[in-house]
């Protein structure tokens, strides 16, 4: 007997008849941070309503429809309320062909976490597939899976994890700017061969041996968006036991790359150009995969075509992707413009306009309402004369008349929201008070705006609200790069970090030699060992030094200095610490870098071009510049039209000359 | 048990059913041609009558209703689906009232005379039971299944009639039934065919290399070249998704404007379509939401501020169509709602 559902998975089908195995999965439903806090406080976030269908339900049909037979789905926060609700849907029933085990710990605090557990149950046996439970997508994955396994097979095992990325220009709404990457690949046989999250660098740096691999064909790509979609061979999972410091998928990727050379593992990319592949990770995102999913992107997962089999959840698709479910009623002269979605048994009032929106089941919604790019969840009640943009309004919310919802603000569960009011963009209003919390996270909260005790305040959610304020940079859409300092720093921001810190200690311990009368030698000693802690290159010092200490009279006395207080003050300095300088100045080229800092800094402090001819004169006075080095720095150092006008500075055209004179008398009088 | 085993097994085959028609339209563009729909759904339905329970003729046709509601809402762009579960069911009522002993005729029509003189006798229940009944309708829906596989041959024998030598063809996209139309006159006639290509899924390309594997001269044209090629053509020949109950049709997308193109050079516009086709739906505005759009990534890569629309059906309203050429016989549009009238009860209309 032909059982219709496997057999249309031809060729996964053919490659298991040679395994003898089902195609397994390792679904993570939990996302181990706090993106989606306060929302996630009462609901997990792989059932959080996207197009209301619970956001797990679709990785879930994305995994079936590329024929996995057996997943496993891992839960942590909250597992009881994700557990019912796979129990309750499709992918439990006995006729259902992906077999569904859910596993649930409260001890797993991050992926490796997860996968060091799979490998410890032993639960995977051959190639398998790695997702999150908020991943969206529509690829079909037979294809990569195919490579996969073929290079597994060619290489012996060489190979233990295939990335799923698509292709989809920089910029995009769909991508995630914390997961944006910069991949090196060689091109034939799609080898990562260098990875780096790119977020907030302005600088990027490549290692040389990518270059050198001994293929001659290689990409450096930025065009791709991570769908956090990864083929792994049950190697990946001993990997992870055996280093316990890996935490994230990027920890994995690092830490293969490094110990190529030891381990000899390799990691490949499969990147396609359609199919739509996504993973809501923040806010942003949410409303971007919203909004693609209506716009029909992630066909055939589209809300009409009800993919969970619910009873009811069926709605009709109209013109510009208006899409109603059963029992709505629309009140007279309401438009709903293009790419809505509403559920069943809403009813909207007179004279509203909705575009670009998700409404849930059971809303209520008055008469005069605006609605754009809003998302509402399930019961929901908006009074008349509301406005909405860009906002998330989780289940049970009640906004009252004449509010008005700035872009990106969140209400969570239950909120009210009292009449005559306007948020704010960004607020983010809880039933849960930020101070409440039980857990030992304390120290990620900033929750000192909240000054009174546990009273609604009516100034910030209106006389009839409920509700308290979170504070802006819980919200994480603008404010991401300052939410991810708090929340530790990521690894990209190290280096700058580190650099700054350095600075500040080179500044504490050249004051502490003006101060205590150290010796120069003593203070060499000091910034050498400095260095050595925060592993700065030579030059680097050289540079920070310089920049410190033409910085000192600032530091010290405040940055309204007039041009002669500061070279007032900076030239003793100079005197000073020469010898410092002189330590690090020895070749020509530490020269032309101490210019160049120089340079930059007077390039920034363009009130004081003045004094850097003085600097200079003082410099080479000192002895701790060479002409040569000046000379040949003012010919063709300029790199940018602001170091030209710097060169054409009167003072430092006549210091040239003066050099100039200088060196000929000197080399004339055959010194 | 083997009673719940078969049970199970039952629902198990009908959530497969299911589950593949959900996925069936995915992407890749129609997988199953009609036909073998219909007569998957054929079998599937005569299954349920073999193992299901029931005691009566209302029961069954209550199993079978509500079957037939499931499947159409898992993919209501496959129509045949809905259509097959009519014509079974309004088998069982002619097999009920052959039991019964009466005359279909009396039964089924529907006629003004009828309307005033039958009054309170129309409530038919379907309560008794007939020993037979489950026999009867097994071999009726084996007979269906039969007229089924020979839809394709019955047309096909119809060609010659239709084709004359030397002639100019006009075809769009792909279809079965039409290939099969034109490989028979080719036996015997000599003629040039032109397939539009019909983008975005270009299955014209596919029209054209079977064509031109048994020998006849085809052209591939892009669609926008319909109306211009359309003054040397002597007959458009297309086939359809669906046949609706006025005569217009839902047919691949461009098929529109290949009939309006026809009808301003015109030339006969030429249906061939196996019966299990027609449909009672009839078109509305709304029903523009029963068209089936599908994945926009062959159109255009995905991008922030673009809708994409990528609809796969168009409506043809029947005055631009000529002929409608079926495994019965030819008939004009206009004739279409008595053929249906023969096919389904009028009660079954709405499932």
């Amino acid at each position: 007997a032909n059982r219709g559902g496997k057999q249309k998975k031809g060729n996964v089908t053919s490659e298991q008849e040679e395994e003898e195995q089902p195609l397994q999965a390792v679904l993570v439903a939990d996302s181990f941070n706090r993106r989606f806090f306060p929302i996630s406080k009462d609901q997990p976030r792989a059932l959080l309503p996207l197009g209301n269908v619970a956001m797990i339900d679709y990785t879930l049909e994305f995994l079936t429809s590329t024929g996995v037979q057996e997943t496993f789905v891992f839960c942590c926060w909250m597992s009881n309320k994700i557990k019912d609700h796979l129990l309750k849907s499709k992918w439990c029933r006995p006729t259902s062909p992906n077999v569904v085990h859910i596993i649930t710990s409260d001890l797993y605090r991050s992926l490796g976490d997860v996968l060091r557990d799979v490998d410890a149950k032993n639960l995977v046996r051959n190639d398998f597939i790695l997702v999150y439970g908020d991943v969206v997508s529509n690829i079909d994955v037979s294809q990569a899976l195919q490579e996969h396994r073929h290079r597994r097979k060619v290489d012996k095992n060489i190979s233990v994890m295939t990335m799923v990325f698509k292709e989809s220009s920089p910029g995009h709404k769909s991508r995630c700017e914390e997961d944006d990457v910069i991949v090196a690949m060689d091109s034939k046989s799609k080898r990562v061969l260098h990875y780096q999250k790119t977020q907030g660098l302005k600088k990027l740096q490549f290692p040389m041996n990518i270059f050198q691999h001994g293929s001659d064909e290689f990409e450096i790509r930025h065009d791709l968006l991570d769908c956090h979609i990864s083929i792994c061979s049950p190697q990946v999972a001993e990997l992870f036991t055996d280093n316990f410091d890996y935490q994230t998928r990027n920890d994995f990727v690092r830490g293969i790359l490094v110990n190529e050379e030891i381990l000899g593992n390799q990691i490949h990319l499969y990147v396609t150009q359609d199919g739509y592949g996504a993973r809501v990770s923040n806010l942003q995102m949410y409303d971007s995969v919203s909004s693609d999913m209506v716009r029909r992107w992630v066909y055939p997962l589209t809300p009409e075509a009800n993919f969970t089999d619910q009873q009811g959840q069926g709605c009709t698709h109209s013109r510009h992707n208006v899409y109603r479910g059963a029992e709505v009623s629309l009140g007279h002269g309401s438009q709903m413009e293009e790419n809505v979605l509403i559920g069943r048994d809403t009813s909207i009032g007179a004279n509203c306009h909705i575009s670009n929106s998700v409404i849930g089941n059971n809303c209520t919604i008055g008469d005069n309402v605006v609605l754009d790019r809003a998302h509402m969840w399930n019961n929901v009640h908006i009074s008349s004369n509301v406005e909405i943009h860009q906002s998330v309004v989780c289940d049970g919310a009640v906004v009252k008349e004449a509010v008005r919802l700035n872009k990106q603000c969140v209400l969570a569960y239950n909120v009210v929201i009292g009449p005559n009011l306007s948020l704010p963009e960004g607020t983010v209003v809880s039933m849960h008070h930020p101070e409440e919390e039980e857990e030992d996270d304390d120290d990620e909260f900033l929750s000192d705006d909240q000054e009174v005790g546990h009273t609604f305040n009516p100034a910030e959610v209106g006389p009839e609200g409920k509700g308290y304020i979170w504070k802006a940079s819980m919200n994480d859409t603008e404010d991401e790069e300052l939410a991810q300092c708090l929340w530790g720093r990521p690894l990209s921001k190290q280096n700058v970090c580190k650099v700054v810190s350095f600075q500040l200690e080179v500044l504490g311990t050249l004051q502490r030699g003006l101060e205590e009368n150290i010796v120069c030698d003593n203070l060499v000693l000091e910034i050498n060992s400095l260095k050595y802690a925060y592993n700065i290159t030579l030059k680097e010092v050289m540079q920070i030094l310089t920049r410190v200490v033409l910085e000192y009279p600032f530091q010290q006395q405040g940055t309204q200095l007039t041009t002669l207080q500061y070279t007032g003050s900076l030239l003793p300095l100079l005197k000073t610490w020469s010898p410092v300088f002189k330590n690090y100045i020895k070749r020509a080229q530490d020269h032309l870098d101490c210019l160049s800092a120089v340079e930059e800094l007077f390039l920034e402090q363009d009130t004081h071009q003045t004094a850097m001819v003085k600097v200079l004169m003082k410099m080479y006075q000192l002895e701790i510049l060479e002409e040569e080095a000046i000379l040949k720095w003012f010919s063709t150092g300029a790199t940018n039209d602001k170091s030209r006008q710097l060169r054409k500075n009167q003072g430092l055209q006549k210091f040239i000359q003066w050099l100039k004179e200088a060196e000929d008398e000197s080399s004339e009088e055959g010194e | 048990m083997p009673g719940a085993d078969k049970e199970t097994d039952l629902t198990e085959r009908i959530e497969a059913f299911l589950a593949d028609l959900k996925r069936g339209g995915s992407g890749t563009g129609p997988l199953r041609g009609s036909g073998e729909m219909a007569r998957e759904t054929t079998y599937l339905l005569r299954r349920i009558t073999a193992q299901a329970r029931w005691s009566s003729a209302g029961d069954l046709m209550e199993i079978i209703r509500n079957e037939g509601r499931r499947m159409t809402a898992a993919q209501p762009s496959e129509t045949t689906v809905g259509n097959m579960v009519r014509r079974v069911l309004k088998i069982i009522r002619e097999e009920y009232a052959r039991s019964r002993g009466s005359s279909e005729e009396t039964e089924q029509q529907e006629s003004l005379h009828k309307l005033l003189t039958a009054g309170e006798l129309s409530e038919e229940t379907f309560r008794e039971h007939f020993v037979h009944l489950k026999a009867n309708v097994i071999e009726a829906i084996n007979e269906l299944l039969t007229e089924l596989d020979g839809t394709t041959d019955n047309i096909a024998m119809q060609a010659l009639e239709h084709i004359h030598s030397n002639e100019v063809i006009m075809t769009v996209g792909r279809s079965r039934t039409v290939e099969a139309f034109l490989k028979d006159a080719a036996r015997k006639r000599k003629f040039h065919v032109i397939v539009a290509e019909c983008a975005p899924f270009c299955q014209g390309h596919e029209m054209a290399t079977g064509l031109s594997k048994v020998g006849i001269e085809t052209t591939v044209i892009a669609d926008a070249a319909i109306f211009a090629v359309m003054s040397r053509v002597n007959k458009v020949i297309i086939g359809t998704q669906t046949v609706l109950a006025n005569g217009g049709l839902r047919a691949v997308n461009g098929t529109h404007s290949v009939a309006l193109a026809a009808r301003h050079h015109s030339t006969p516009l030429i249906i061939c379509a196996p019966m299990f086709k027609l449909s009672p739906q009839v078109f509305t505005t709304c029903s523009l939401s029963l068209n089936d759009v599908n994945s926009c990534f062959p159109v255009l890569k995905i991008l922030s501020k673009v809708n994409v629309h990528c609809p796969v059906f168009d409506y043809v309203p029947p005055e631009l169509i000529t002929l409608f050429i079926s495994n019965i016989g030819g008939n004009a549009p206009s004739y279409i709602y008595r053929l249906m009238s023969e096919l389904y009860h009028p009660e079954d209309h709405k499932l």
